[in-house]
């Protein structure tokens, strides 16, 4: 029996990396792998690991992410004592205000940490795809005394650059962080699931907040605890996939894909817990011809559909072909539409013989050329395309837009579309 | 101050459905797996809250597990309320007079209290076997405006099946002045749906009385009617059927598969609400090939699957076929498997290369009334060994498994029970004992 019962969840993040994805909602908000949410997986992993009192820190555009958590239904965090709490920045004390950081974040939470007297608590990251069991990890943190112990996954060393990587000696004891290191020593990174002794995270949380630093847990807080005190690394074997770019989105949602998929979604001992759409089954007309996809209900489809996620909602008219693309919630393709390499954000409507990440031409995008240049064009929320026009790899175009919007009938790649402020509609 | 709700509904969802055979042996027919994610009695459930009736009564008494798991405290529905909300009318033993329910009629007038705690100015009396989405509000207003003492529901029935409905004459005004149960002849299409508004006193009042019989078709409306009270009839001019028996059963499900259904399902102001199941998405392999069907979250195709409709967990193999078929609920159909105007029930296993549903039409041995059309029925749980066939209108009890084949081959019109061909009582019943 452990003595960790309380888990404080970072959700506040801007997320900018994943494009029009993050544009209208936090980073774990974002729709996943057919029928989640990105913290569905975190939320998940911590009510089937047995904690069941949970503090979502939010800060960037939460309202799509308390929409999605409510009081908790989903997960059996709808309590008496404990369940599930978001933790907006507020105003009235004299040190509370917009949190500058994640570590600052829980500092001004404190006092839900205190209220609870414990004597460790468990810090998470809301933005991650993985399936993991907290009791081991806390196990280890207890039974060796550690001040912190920080979940570590082993990754290509190429891809270790974006992240933090730890340097552990031969007992597990962490000595050292490299934060987004140009020449990663090794692949071990930390992935942003920690647990701590509540009274030298205090410790360390109170002096950041007079010093000049990021407030950062992974930049600040960690590496002050490895000076004053014994942080343990422990390693995580499983699955993990921090859904940081939208490369990184678009592979893992295409890995589910794959005949033998890195992350399964379907496991009884671990399900992956998510509010319910009220749709009916997903329907397959006469024509349908559907291939290595996911398909979740209330979905429709008529046309043609490979490696691709459909997520509730989503239709797919007779003649259309989607290959290779992500299509949301009620978003519509229409007649002999064409989408290859797509993302489509939800609700969005593709006019008949429209036909989205044409051709060869892989110019990058020309605002945010490090984000989009494999390839995949990005549709924001709620956007029309009219009719017969054919749009570009490597494009975006903004959400809300409407068919008047488009003067020209072909957007080339690299293209960005947004409406013009000045004209009136 | 509290609203008294101007309607009290009470759903009938405690009988047992012969002709339903191993589907129904284990369930009553309301709790019926249907459409890929529903049970049967979701729709009546879904009507009453999209009609803003949230009193709902639920008289259960056959099997009643599978629908009490269902149910739980109504949340699905939104009816896990303070005020009104779900309940599950189960018979209970009292200090005198303890009985099971032994009608319809019975198993309202043992739930007098309840009744009367409602303060209901009408009992709207539904059946929970039946599909179709209806608006009460409106029935209620058409019964408020006549002041009927009861409005009853009339439909167009799929077949002309005598033995099956009830058949309702009325006056142009709607003055109904005959309801002809179970006649030798039909009396054309239209029949009574078993939905009935009754007004409380009313219906309280003749229910009160000494000697009244149990049903209440028989005991209730049918005097009603004789003795001139003011009995209407309302027509329900959309989709409307009853799943009592296999065929029926069957050709609802494949009417949601058809080209353009008539039932729709997709309506976003009347979707049709059941609890959520927590499976993945649907995931279909890189060499399915599915076509008009309903797929269903969990599900995993690898073969094909051509107008069928597959509920929650089915796996398909790899080079396996399913047509015009039904399979519920975590059913593993092996690679090279295939299925032909087959019922699989529950957790049932097909091995590999095993085919169902195919060869000549003789009717069922046992029981040709109830399968004669071609279809083939497997029992929850069965195992169904690789290799074997096995022909059209033939029964696989309930946890038969493959020691019960005594040969490779199974011709149409068998009947397989687990324990041995020639064993009448399948072990299995043993499950609703207890129950009459």
């Amino acid at each position: 029996m452990s003595f960790v019962s309380y888990a404080m969840i970072l959700a506040g993040g801007l997320g900018s990396r994943l494009c029009l994805l993050s544009e209208k909602r936090a980073k774990p908000a974002v729709p996943f792998g057919g029928k989640y949410r990105i913290i569905d997986f975190t939320l998940s992993n911590c009510v089937n690991s047995g904690i069941f009192d949970v503090g979502i820190l939010t800060q960037y555009r939460p309202l799509s992410l308390r929409d999605h958590i409510g009081i908790g239904r989903p997960w059996d965090l709808d309590r008496k004592r404990g369940g599930v709490e978001l933790l907006q920045p507020f105003r009235g004390w004299a040190e509370t205000d917009w949190y500058r950081g994640t570590a600052d974040a829980i500092y001004q939470n404190w006092i839900r940490v205190e209220e609870r007297e414990a004597e460790h608590i468990l810090v998470l990251s809301g933005d991650h795809v993985y399936r993991m069991d907290y009791r081991p990890m806390i196990e280890a943190h207890l039974a060796r005394g550690a001040d912190a112990t920080v979940a570590i996954a082993e990754v290509p060393l190429e891809e270790a650059r974006g992240f933090g990587v730890v340097d552990t000696d031969d007992a597990g004891w962490i000595r050292g962080f490299l934060e987004k290191p140009a020449v990663p020593p090794s692949g071990q990174i930390s992935m942003g699931v920690y647990v701590f002794r509540t009274a030298s995270l205090h410790a360390v949380l109170r002096a950041d907040p007079e010093r000049e630093t990021a407030h950062d847990f992974g930049k600040n807080i960690l590496p002050a605890l490895v000076r004053d005190g014994r942080v343990l690394g422990f390693r995580h074997g499983g699955y993990w996939q921090d859904i940081g770019t939208l490369d990184s989105y678009y592979r893992a949602n295409l890995q589910l894909l794959r005949p033998d998929p890195p992350f399964p979604l379907e496991d009884p001992r671990w399900p992956i817990f998510t509010p319910s759409t009220e749709f009916p089954p997903a329907r397959l007309g006469a024509r349908a011809q559907v291939r290595a996809s996911i398909v979740t209900h209330g979905t429709i489809v008529n046309g043609t559909v490979e490696r691709s996620v459909l997520f509730p909602g989503a239709v797919v008219e007779e003649g259309a072909v989607v290959r290779d693309s992500i299509v949301m919630g009620e978003s519509w393709v229409g007649q002999q539409a064409e989408l290859t390499q797509v993302i489509l954000d939800k609700r969005v409507h593709v006019g008949p013989r429209a036909r989205i990440g044409f051709g060869e031409d892989l110019t990058p995008n020309r605002s945010c050329p490090e984000h989009l240049s494999s390839g995949i064009t990005i549709v924001g929320k709620e956007t029309r395309i009219p009719e017969g026009v054919t749009i570009g790899r490597n494009c975006r175009i903004s959400a809300n837009l409407i068919e008047e919007d488009f003067s020209r009938r072909t957007i080339p790649s690299g293209e960005v579309m947004e409406r013009e402020l000045n004209v009136a509609h | 101050m509290t609203a008294i709700p101007a309607v009290l509904v009470l759903v009938l969802a405690g009988g047992k459905s012969d002709a339903l055979h191993a589907l129904g042996r284990i369930r009553t027919a309301s709790a019926l797996p249907y459409g890929g994610k529903y049970r049967v009695i979701d729709f009546s459930l879904s009507n009453c809250v999209h009609s803003g009736l949230a009193r709902i009564g639920i008289l259960t008494q056959y099997a009643p597990l599978s629908l009490q798991g269902h149910i739980g405290i109504g949340r699905a529905w939104d009816l896990d309320r303070r005020d009104g909300g779900v309940r599950l009318l189960q018979p209970y033993v009292r200090q005198r007079e303890t009985n099971w329910y032994r009608g319809t009629a019975d198993a309202i007038v043992q739930n007098r209290n309840v009744i009367e705690d409602a303060q209901a100015r009408h009992i709207l009396v539904l059946s929970g076997d039946l599909v179709y989405k209806m608006d009460y509000a409106e029935l209620v207003r058409f019964h408020e405006e006549r002041d009927a003492a009861l409005t009853l529901v009339t439909a167009h029935a799929p077949t002309e099946e005598p033995e099956r409905y009830g058949y309702v004459h009325a006056d142009r005004s709607g003055r109904v002045s005959a309801l002809e149960e179970k006649p030798k002849r039909a009396g054309g299409r239209v029949v009574s749906a078993a939905i009935y508004l009754f007004r409380a006193r009313e219906l309280m009042a003749r229910l009160n009385r000494d000697g009244e019989g149990p049903d209440l078709v028989h005991h209730v409306i049918q005097p009603m009617i004789a003795s001139s009270a003011r009995v209407f009839a309302y027509p329900h001019r959309g989709y409307w059927r009853d799943i009592g028996t296999v065929d029926s059963y069957y050709e609802s499900n494949m009417d949601l598969v058809r080209p353009v259904p008539p039932l729709n399902l997709y309506d976003p102001d009347w979707l049709i609400y059941t609890p959520s199941e927590d499976r993945s998405p649907a995931v279909l392999g890189p060499g399915a090939a599915v076509t008009q069907s309903l797929i269903s979250h969990g599900a995993r195709v690898e073969g094909e699957v051509s107008r069928s409709v597959l509920f929650p967990g089915v796996h398909v193999g790899d080079g396996a076929r399913v047509e015009d078929s039904i399979v519920m609920h975590d059913a593993r159909i092996a690679p090279g498997a295939r299925l032909k105007r087959t019922i699989v029930d529950k957790r049932v296993v097909i091995g590999s290369g095993a085919s169902l549903g195919f060869g000549e039409g003789t009717p069922n041995r046992e029981f040709p009334g109830d399968l004669g059309t071609g279809l083939c029925v497997v029992g929850k749980g069965s195992h169904i060994p690789e290799g074997v066939q096995i022909g059209t209108n033939t029964l696989i009890e309930i946890g038969v498994c493959a020691d019960d084949f005594t040969s490779r081959e199974v011709p149409s019109g068998s009947v397989i029970r687990p324990g041995g061909q020639g064993r009448a009582q399948p072990a299995v019943r043993g499950l609703s004992g207890g129950v009459p």
